[in-house]
């Protein structure tokens, strides 16, 4: 379970991205965060990775307290999330097939259970037959679908995607988000940041709208709604 | 460290040192100069160090004995002198052996010897050699308290005219020796910087996954550590060439400089370079990756 308790985030210069924020996400939902450009979807993104910390309030993500979590922890923490970057952020020099590896070579795997469960799970993202293709032979969605079984590699509770069909073409969107509900019909968290009405218009799934730092709307089964 | 991690770690650090090619190659040299002048500042101090204490040990003190002592005054003085600490050797040298070594350096003028061989003028004297030549004024002042001394003769001047040249050597040696370091250091920073510089959106995107600052720096500091080691390495035969080139020149030109055969002193500046080069390698690794490594 995620939990936002009056959570506050204000950067160094001044500027209040969160305000007294209030969210409780169960384990196995399926969520969409939307809002403007500037809202502070990306800064929510930050705290969950503990990239950042709050400035007051308190953030709880399953066993572990992100407002006080000892640094050397934070490394173990992460590994309970996948993260799904805009850009992709794949390893360029590194095969598909490397890619997922690596990610499990990070966290210490050793290779015997790297070789089982690779295949597995680009046969979950459909990509086995590009195994040895690097990432720049391949189409937007399809370097999203790599990033995606990285971002499984270690079977994390939690998938958090930013923006992931922002970079590709309107065919494939779909597609990257069939698989997002998928993987969420198997037990994972799923969180969402996205600007694209339709997509959360049909997926009918919960909808929570930021604006100015605040939580305006949480709706389950909502719509992308502007007028907000 | 997990056993499989061992070879990613190697190999990792072996791409980047490839992949940097020429400023790896740049790091090595400076730091191999730095071992090498490094080296040879030390052996010059060292030698020199050895032939000033050799010029040292020419000083000997002499005591002149009370004209009157008796001989088991004498004998006492002797054992007392010798109980004394800071003594190399005690020579006696008696009233007639003095008289004797006179006349035979003055062989032509012996029969001067003659006249004077009833009312022996000279003294009974000790010749003393010492130890450490720091600490001879304290012996020159213990000599002057004994019993039946007339007169200590030495030239403490020269003692600390050595010792202040010493300590003067000492003291640009080790600023030498801090200032080359932290060049190597910096060197070494500004290598590790570009390899890390180079990878820093794989870094980000290790960080997401999970990966421990261990995990990931440990590539770059290996790769800091075989840059001190292949300096270390050539750093060393390149010393070893250079000192026997001097040492076979100049023993054959300056027989009178005594110069240490370099397996005298080849283990200590074999494990000079390796700790200096090891050091510098994982300091500058470190420092450069501090920035990175943040959460
Ligand atoms: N590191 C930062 N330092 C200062 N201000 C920041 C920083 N990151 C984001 N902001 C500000 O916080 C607000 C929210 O930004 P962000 O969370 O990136 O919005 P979104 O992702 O919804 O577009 C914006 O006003 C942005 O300028
Ligand atoms: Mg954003």
């Amino acid at each position: 379970m995620i939990e936002f308790n009056d959570v506050t985030k204000i950067f160094p210069n001044g500027t209040v991205a969160l305000e007294n924020v209030n969210l409780k996400i169960d384990d196995g939902e399926f969520v969409f965060i939307v809002g403007e450009s500037g809202a502070g979807k990306s800064t929510l993104m930050h705290l969950l990775l503990r990239e950042e910390k709050v400035t007051s309030g308190v953030l709880r993500v399953g066993d572990y307290d992100l407002t006080n979590i000892p640094n050397y922890k934070i490394p173990y923490y992460r590994r309970q999330l996948g993260m799904v970057f805009q850009d992709f952020r794949l390893f360029d020099k590194k095969t598909v097939y490397e890619n997922v590896a690596f990610a499990m070579r990070v966290i210490g795997e050793p290779t015997s259970v790297i070789k089982r469960r690779v295949p597995t799970i680009l046969s979950i993202v459909g990509l086995v037959d590009k195994y040895k293709s690097f990432p720049t032979e391949l189409s937007g969605g399809e370097q999203q679908r790599v990033a995606l079984a990285r971002a499984l590699a270690n079977n994390p509770r939690i998938i958090i995607a930013d923006e992931p069909t922002a970079n590709i073409d309107p065919k494939m969107k779909m597609d990257i988000m069939n698989l997002l509900v998928k993987i969420n019909s198997k037990g994972k968290t799923v969180i969402v940041v996205t600007h694209e009405k339709n997509i959360v218009d049909y997926f009918q799934k919960r909808v929570i709208t930021i604006r100015d730092g605040h939580v305006v709307d949480d709706r389950v089964g909502g719509m992308f709604d502007e007028t907000v | 460290m997990r056993r499989y991690n061992v070879m990613y770690f190697i190999s990792q650090s072996l791409k980047g040192l490839w992949r940097n090619g020429l400023m790896s190659l740049a790091a090595v040299t400076v730091l191999l100069s730095c071992l090498v002048l490094m080296g040879s500042f030390a052996l010059l101090v060292y030698n020199v160090n050895e032939n000033i204490e050799t010029v040292a040990m020419l000083n000997e003190i002499v005591v002149i004995v009370d004209y009157e002592a008796t001989d088991e005054q004498v004998q006492e003085l002797s054992s007392q002198i010798n109980r004394l600490d800071n003594i190399r050797e005690v020579k006696y040298v008696s009233k007639e052996e003095g008289l004797e070594s006179e006349r035979s350096r003055y062989e032509e003028y012996s029969y001067l010897f003659e006249e004077i061989a009833e009312e022996n003028p000279l003294p009974d004297v000790f010749k003393i050699t010492y130890e450490d030549n720091s600490r001879v004024s304290n012996l020159v002042y213990q000599l002057g308290q004994l019993d039946h001394v007339n007169k200590v003769n030495n030239r403490t001047d020269i003692a600390n005219d050595i010792e202040n040249i010493k300590s003067g050597v000492s003291f640009i040696f080790i600023w030498f020796l801090a200032i080359l370091f932290v060049i190597s250091i910096f060197i070494i920073i500004n290598t590790i910087k570009l390899g890390v510089e180079a990878r820093s959106r794989e870094i980000s995107a290790m960080r997401y996954i999970g990966a421990t600052n261990f995990f990931m720096m440990t590539p770059f500091v290996i790769e800091g550590i075989i840059i001190g080691l292949l300096a270390a390495g050539f750093g060393y035969l390149l010393q070893v060439f250079l000192y026997n080139t001097i040492y076979n020149a100049a023993s054959n030109d300056y027989p009178m400089i005594h110069i240490a055969p370099i397996s005298d002193v080849q283990m200590y500046v074999w494990l000079g370079f390796i700790v200096v080069g090891v050091v510098a390698g994982v300091v500058g690794s470190i420092i450069s990756l501090r920035r990175y490594m943040k959460v």
